[in-house]
């Protein structure tokens, strides 16, 4: 009995050995104690600074954030329809770009070919709103959005150097242009890990869009674990019956059957450990009963029947329809209250090279009401004051117009130049409106800020000093903000 | 970690290192001191020039010793080096605490020591030659060996006072081979076959036949597609369907055929290059093509094409040298001898492929190879025979043809009831004059009704498209009908059609919709109102009464007008209801030949209508004879009659030899295109940013190129494989290695560079690359040599000492224990329930997965946006191997379990253990499958008892007898189940029906379902999913 006990005790010690191992193997600068705290799935905020092998410390700065969530526009919503207003553009009605502002820099093969460039004026009226502070100019299309400046800062100079969709949106989704780096958040996963044992750390929603039907496309990468450990991949949480793959017992099985199941698997397990003393087979058997707590604890979270009809009414009608934006604005609360490291949601649908005038519209329908309900839901719960939320897409669009140009109607094309973000709750200084761009809304005349930038700033925000975030891989330093340096955008923290 | 655990041991690493300790350490520069400089001082002083400090640079000898001021050996004192980095002034300390990195104070002991010991310099040691190192018998070792690599192993384990783990038992070790030498496990039988064989060679014999299996060969392709980046679509953007199974078909073959891997590698490189290469050998350079493409809308050609040859040139320095080249592409390499320039003279190799840079989202991006099988072959020798036949048959008929030119015209009579006369089909009528944009289109892209085409415009305004002139009018009385069909595009409907018909005057009018073109009197036959627009979306048929547009006697119309307002509009087949017999056909070739040249040719082919053109006073005799030709074939109701059928069964031929021809699988090869395209150097990697242009060189710290072999991807494959490369062997032999251990011998598999870990074996990697070169590259006999090494058979289980001394079994002290790869998962637990289909080869499959993923994610206009299962056991229960491979959105089954999503090369895989992985195997629909076929299995055995069917269970998936203990923790689940079952039928009943082939009705729901359960349970045992 007691030489069992022992070799209990060598084992734990050893398993702690591991855990250490693990630690120091990818822990050249500091990322050691970020490794530790995924695997003991602390919460990165109350865990105690911990000192790795170089000396870093983790975190590294005082996190103001718990966790995030990510509004991702993909197709690259048109920030000179929404929130970048542009009013002399008016006069110039078709009239050609100057090329003093093009400066023959490089368009897409979709509209190099053009013979002409005409400007296209927004043709929705715009607004100054008070939010706090200078105010903010908005267009017609977010009339509910108007009523939570003051929480929100804007970043009409974000910019990047991707000109396509899937180059760009892997570009800031990943830090990289090329397939095979770890999405932020993975990086979020394996630095911070989960406050809840029961959901995955990174959690991502695929929401349905009303423009046209052939959106832009969106690559499983864009929440990969890339060269970090795979279990640090985003979860796609699904509309139906199985919102985490596999997640439903096999129809015939009851969850008391399965109980009884996983008894007999673990009883069994723990012989095999027994005998080829494998700390693995240990932590087999925890991993099934995580798989086991996630079968009550997801459904639980996809349950809305505990909101009341006030609350639902806050994110608008579209609530009540599973997997629209607005029903995983609704999801992502409660995710954010189950301490979700990072929900992203995905709205497809913004890539408007024509028609943009109706299809603007259905998409910012889609987006509008339920944003202002899930700052206004965090924020009367209280949890907009640990929860960072950001919304924005890959890139912009042009002034200039694609294809038929109409007082109507006309379409734009990318435009990697300047585009607009915004980030808002934990550690963000509302009512803030950062960078500015061109009459044209062509070229950046004041702060810009690079996509990496964005990112710093995200992690920051978490506690994490971008610099320092790194993963040993093929011998390199991997960060998410790539090799170019990279700043976090001071002016809008609060 | 393995560089601290040989200073310090495990135990000692988290708490303090001892400097005392490095002292009395030999030090090795390449183990110990290189990766300190190179992790923390290269980034300033290494090979990039561009960001060198102060001139100095540590990562040659020339440079850290070029003034003896920086490092003096013996003298610790007059080192600079050693005394910036034990500074106290901030602004003298290295590295700068700026950089954000630091050194240990373990790393200062070992660069003391080091400094002390004299300062040994070398080479990395990858860049050294490979050595052919003494085998360290001892007695020790002799006692234990099987064979030299045991030897090796045996030094390193006495030296931290480890011993050898017993052999293990027969039955673990006939499934650890079974496993990694073909992927599947063995049967009971096999298992007891084994067993039964008392020789003393029974293992080798066992390996022998093991090897000659042909899931060997699909087994190790398993590991090759990673690092090759395979799979079925093209990756980027649409992600469209790529077709390149053959490649995957190639490999599996290639080592089967035990291929040597020097031929291996210069096949995949630049099997185009050798004389007059095989099929397969150009199947095999698929290798340069399997990386992902684009052809995304707006992409920039000149970008693509240096993405995707950095991807060539990045993927061979992993797979074949173990470097980390890519990292040269915008800028020197930090760390390892590899300058930009170099980057791009090799990038000068893998740029001349023959090919656009946009796949063009095609299934046979080019260049691409046919590869008919047998059957296609022989099919299409048939048919070019047959066509042959009936070419010739036709041109005897053609020439033998007896016309005469008739007296007089017979007059056509009318018929007795009215029918359906076709005027305008695919075209206007033969000969007609046409004017107006005739956009005729066809079935792929755009609606047509019947025929083979419709013609459209799109306008804002008004257009219109017509012909007069018809040689062949179209006759109706006025109770006749003339009809059209059009169709409206529903997003772009116009304001307004109109069809204007004319007997010598256009005024004949009649429209629909807006009164907006303004031709003739409104409200009369020359502007008649027919209603409202018709319903868009839908082809519609349009009639019209002849006398209504005012053909109010027996008319010839000879010219027709589809006209409209705006919108996109098609039209398509048009005509009459009518009695009148219509003139299709001329009687006369003299009398056609007056109307083509008075038409001038219009509509006729372009060879006749050029002749048509020309006074036929001026026509050649072959002039002439072609347009005889013509007229017999084509025109002539006669000669038609006899010779159309003719050349119908030629075309039916054709036709059948094309279908024939679509079905030839096809793949994606490299084609060298005759004048090299130059290449350049590119400012910071971007493709518009070009510096000076390049030639074709290797690395400089690498052997030089052959003066004997040709400047391209051959002389390449050479230089890599002539025996004196120090990288390929290693890297080769290391990558196997992994494959048995788990973990390389060199764990970082894809960097040999000076960032990558020291090899935990240095001699043993030596003795084995050399072994291999001189052994002919024959992979075949390394693994032979790695599976009956005594090392290999060990036990995995674990003891106290072990446990202590090595955790991560760096010192091979125990046999290879880890969790399944995600194929050998998948088939393993399909073959215990007797459901893998093990037909090999031939295109990719899709069993099933949950609905709704490619949807997800997948671009609307990508012909891989929607998932559709396949059906039949040969497709869903085949080989992992051969499941389809969607780039942006990979198989559950596999990612869920670490496979990567193939977009890059990958030569070292993760293995996580993960809820997500957990349900999985209890849940996912095939592997419930799978237990059920377990448990059917059972019952078919006609046990007399649960527990016998249970003990049956256990030998099927863990090939042993059951014990005690697990018999009756099984039994007691059993019960628990079987009452549930019995109590709620309805559910045994669901669970049963799950999977591809649903349970046979003679076997009762709840025993079935109990079973089942267990079988479940057998399958998601951490026994079962772990190579033991």
């Amino acid at each position: 009995m007691s030489e069992k006990l022992t070799f209990q005790s060598e084992i734990r010690r050893f398993q702690n050995l591991q855990t250490r191992r693990h630690f120091f193997t990818n822990s050249a600068l500091g990322l050691g104690s970020a490794a530790l705290a995924t695997m003991t799935a602390q919460n990165a905020l109350a865990m105690p600074n911990v000192t790795s092998e170089t000396g870093n410390t983790f975190p590294h700065v005082t996190p103001k954030a718990k966790r995030a969530i990510y509004l991702f526009m993909s197709g690259a919503p048109s920030q000179m329809d929404m929130y970048d207003y542009k009013p002399k553009m008016l006069d110039l009605f078709n009239t050609e770009l100057p090329d003093s502002i093009r400066k023959g820099q490089r368009l897409t093969t979709m509209t190099s070919g053009q013979k002409r460039f005409p400007i296209a004026p927004s043709r929705f009226k715009f607004k100054k709103y008070d939010n706090g502070g200078d105010g903010m100019w908005v267009s017609e299309l977010l009339p509910e959005t108007t009523k939570i400046l003051h929480e929100l800062a804007f970043m009409r100079s974000v910019k990047t150097e991707a000109i396509n969709h899937d180059p760009a949106i892997t570009y800031i989704c990943t830090g990289d242009q090329l397939p095979g780096r770890a999405s932020l958040g993975a990086w979020l996963s394996y630095g911070l890990g989960s406050e809840n044992g029961d959901l995955p750390a990174f959690v991502v929603l695929n929401s349905t869009w009303s423009a046209r039907r052939d959106a832009q496309a969106l690559f499983n990468r864009l929440w990969g674990n890339g060269f970090l450990p795979s279990k640090h991949q985003g979860v796609m949480l699904r509309t139906g019956a199985d919102p985490v793959l596999f997640l439903s017992n096999p129809s015939g099985v009851s969850k008391k059957m399965r109980r009884k199941m996983l008894d007999s698997l673990n009883e069994l397990n723990q012989k095999t450990y027994e005998k080829l003393g494998d700390p693995e087979t240990q932590a087999r058997i925890s991993q099934y009963e995580m798989a086991f707590r996630m079968q009550s604890a997801v459904p639980e979270l996809t349950n809305l029947s505990d909101e009341s009809d006030e609350t639902l009414a806050l994110y608008g009608p579209d609530v009540k329809k599973p997997g629209t934006f607005a029903h995983h604005c609704l999801l992502a609360r409660r995710m954010a209250e189950r301490g979700v490291r990072l929900t992203q949601i995905f709205h497809r649908g913004w890539d408007q090279h024509g028609n943009l005038v109706g299809d603007l519209k259905s998409q910012c329908r889609d987006i509008d009401r339920p944003t202002f309900g899930l700052i206004t839901d965090l924020r009367r719960r209280g949890l907009l004051d640990d929860t960072l939320v950001v919304w924005g897409g890959e890139f912009g669009r042009t002034v200039y117009c694609q294809g038929r140009l109409t007082k109507e109607n006309y379409g734009r094309d990318h435009h990697p130049r300047c585009f607009t973000m915004w980030m808002a709750g934990a550690g963000i200084k509302g009512g803030v409106v950062h960078g500015e761009t061109d009459d044209f809304c062509y070229n950046i005349v004041k702060d810009p800020v690079h996509v990496r930038d964005v990112n710093a700033t995200i992690l920051h925000l978490l506690g994490i000093d971008h610099e320092k975030f790194i993963f040993k891989h093929q011998g390199l330093d991997m960060r998410l903000t790539g090799v170019e340096k990279a700043h976090v955008v001071k002016q809008v923290l609060a | 970690m393995i560089r601290q655990s040989q200073l310090c041991g495990l135990f000692v690493v988290s708490v303090i290192c001892v400097s005392p300790i490095a002292a009395q350490q030999k030090i090795d520069f390449n183990r110990d001191i290189r990766p300190i400089l190179s992790d923390t001082c290269f980034k300033c002083h290494g090979p990039d020039e561009k960001t060198r400090e102060a001139g100095l640079r540590l990562d040659t000898k020339e440079g850290a010793f070029d003034d003896s001021s920086i490092i003096s050996p013996g003298n610790l004192d007059e080192s600079e080096l050693y005394q910036r980095i034990i500074s106290d002034d901030s602004s003298e300390l290295m590295p700068p605490p700026d950089s954000g990195r630091k050194l240990t104070k373990k790393q200062i002991a070992l660069l003391k020591a080091w400094i002390e010991q004299g300062a040994k310099w070398s080479k990395h040691w990858s860049f050294e030659p490979v050595t052919a190192p003494a085998v360290p018998r001892t007695a020790g070792s002799k006692k234990w060996a099987s064979n030299d690599i045991d030897h090796f192993v045996f030094r390193q384990q006495l030296l931290r006072k480890l011993k050898p783990s017993p052999r293990a038992d027969k039955i673990t070790l006939i499934r650890r081979l079974y496993l990694d030498l073909t992927g599947l496990p063995p049967t009971p039988e096999d298992v007891q076959r084994f067993l039964n064989d008392k020789s003393a060679n029974a293992y080798e014999k066992l390996v022998e036949r093991l090897l000659a299996s042909p899931h060997y060969g699909e087994h190790m392709a398993r590991f090759w597609l990673d690092a090759a980046r395979y799979g079925d679509t093209h990756g980027l953007h649409l992600d469209n369907y790529r077709e390149m199974w053959l490649y995957r078909d190639w490999v599996v073959k290639a080592f089967n055929t035990n291929l040597s891997y020097k031929d291996f590698v210069i096949q995949q490189l630049a099997g185009d290059l050798l004389a007059s290469p095989t099929t397969d050998q150009l199947i095999a350079t698929g290798f340069n093509r399997a990386h992902v493409t684009t052809a995304e809308g707006g992409s920039i050609k000149e970008e693509v094409y240096v993405r995707n040859v950095t991807d060539r040139v990045s993927t061979t320095g992993t797979v074949f040298m173990g470097l980390t080249i890519g990292c040269a592409s915008c800028h020197d390499h930090k760390f390892d001898p590899i300058s930009q320039k170099e980057f791009y003279q090799l990038f000068a190799f893998f740029n001349n492929l023959e090919a656009d840079p946009m796949d063009g989202n095609r299934k046979n991006h080019p260049p691409f190879l046919n590869v008919p099988n047998e059957q296609q072959k022989k099919q299409i020798a048939d048919f070019d025979i047959k066509i042959a036949e009936s070419k010739k048959a036709f041109a005897s008929a053609l020439a033998g043809y007896q016309y005469v030119e008739p007296k007089t015209a017979s007059k056509p009579e009318p018929l007795s009831k009215p029918r359906e006369f076709i005027w305008i089909e695919d075209d206007a009528p033969a000969g007609a004059r046409k004017s107006g944009p005739w956009r005729l289109v066809g079935k792929n892209k755009h609606p047509v009704l019947s025929g083979n085409r419709s013609h459209f415009e799109q306008s804002t305004a008004f257009t219109q498209h017509f012909f007069t002139d018809s040689p062949t009018p179209l006759v109706v009385e006025p109770t006749d009908t003339l009809f059209t069909y059009v169709y409206i595009d529903k997003k772009n409907p116009p304001k307004q059609i109109m069809l204007q018909f004319n007997d010598g005057s256009w005024e004949h009018r009649a429209y629909w919709g807006e009164n907006r073109i303004d031709w003739g009197t409104d409200k009369s036959p020359s502007r008649l109102f027919k209603g409202d627009l018709p319903d868009a979306g839908k082809w519609v048929r349009l009639e019209v009464k002849a006398s209504e547009v005012g053909f109010t006697k027996l008319t010839q119309i000879t010219g027709w007008a589809f006209s409209q307002w705006g919108g996109k509009v098609y039209w398509d087949k048009s005509g009459a209801v009518t009695k009148q017999n219509q003139k299709v056909s001329f009687e006369s070739l003299a009398a056609w030949t007056k109307s083509i040249q008075k038409s001038k040719g219009s509509g006729l082919p372009g060879p006749i209508a050029k002749i048509a053109k020309k006074p036929a006073d001026k026509w050649s005799k072959a002039d002439q004879k072609m347009v005889r030709e013509h007229f017999l074939l084509h025109i002539y109701a006669d000669s038609k009659k006899q010779l159309l059928p003719l050349q119908q069964k030629t075309a039916a031929f054709e036709k059948q030899l094309a279908k024939v021809k679509s079905q030839i699988p096809l793949t994606l090869i490299y084609k060298e295109r005759k004048q090299p395209k130059p290449a350049y150097f590119l400012n910071r990697g971007q493709y518009d940013s070009k510096g000076p242009k390049v030639e074709r060189e290797t690395p400089s710290s690498l052997p030089p190129f052959p003066k004997d072999q040709p400047r391209n991807r051959m002389g390449f494959a050479k230089w890599l494989t002539n025996g004196k490369h120090p990288l390929t062997a290693r890297v080769a032999v290391n990558r196997i290695w992994q494959q048995f251990f788990g973990v390389g011998i060199v764990k970082t598999s894809e960097d040999f560079g000076a960032q990558g870990q020291w090899p935990s074996h240095p001699e043993l990697l030596d003795y084995l690359a050399d072994r291999f070169v001189k052994e002919n590259w024959d992979v075949k006999k390394l693994i032979r040599t790695i599976v009956t090494s005594s090392t290999y058979r060990q036990s995995s289980r674990v003891t106290r000492d072990r446990l202590a001394i090595d955790p991560g079994n760096v010192w091979l002290s125990r046999g290879p224990r880890f969790r399944l790869d995600a194929e050998t998962l998948r088939d393993t637990a399909l073959a215990a329930g007797n459901l893998l289909n093990k037909k090999m080869g031939g295109p990719s499959v899709k069993p099933p997965q949950p609905a709704g993923l490619w949807f997800a994610v997948g671009y609307s206009g990508s012909n891989t946006v929607r998932f559709r299962k396949d059906s039949g056991s040969d497709k869903v229960h085949r080989r992992s191997l051969y499941t389809f491979w969607k780039r942006t959105s990979p198989p559950p089954q596999m990612s869920i379990a670490d496979a990567p999503s193939r977009e890059s090369c990958i030569v070292r895989r993760e293995r996580t253990n993960t809820p997500l992985l957990a349900l999985m195997l209890m849940n996912d629909p095939q592997y419930v499958e799978a237990a059920r076929f377990l448990a059917q299995f059972a019952i078919d055995q006609k046990l007399k008892t649960p527990d016998e069917q249970i003990e049956f269970m256990v030998r099927r998936t863990l090939l042993r007898k059951a014990t005690n203990f697990e018999k009756r923790i099984l039994g007691n689940a059993y019960l628990s189940h079987l009452a549930e079952f019995k109590a709620n039928v309805a559910e045994a009943k669901k669970l049963i029906a799950l999977g591809e082939k649903p349970a046979d009705k003679k076997y009762d729901a709840v025993e079935l379902a109990t079973l089942t359960m267990i079988a479940n349970t057998l399958l998601n045992l951490d026994e079962f999913i772990t190579k033991n």
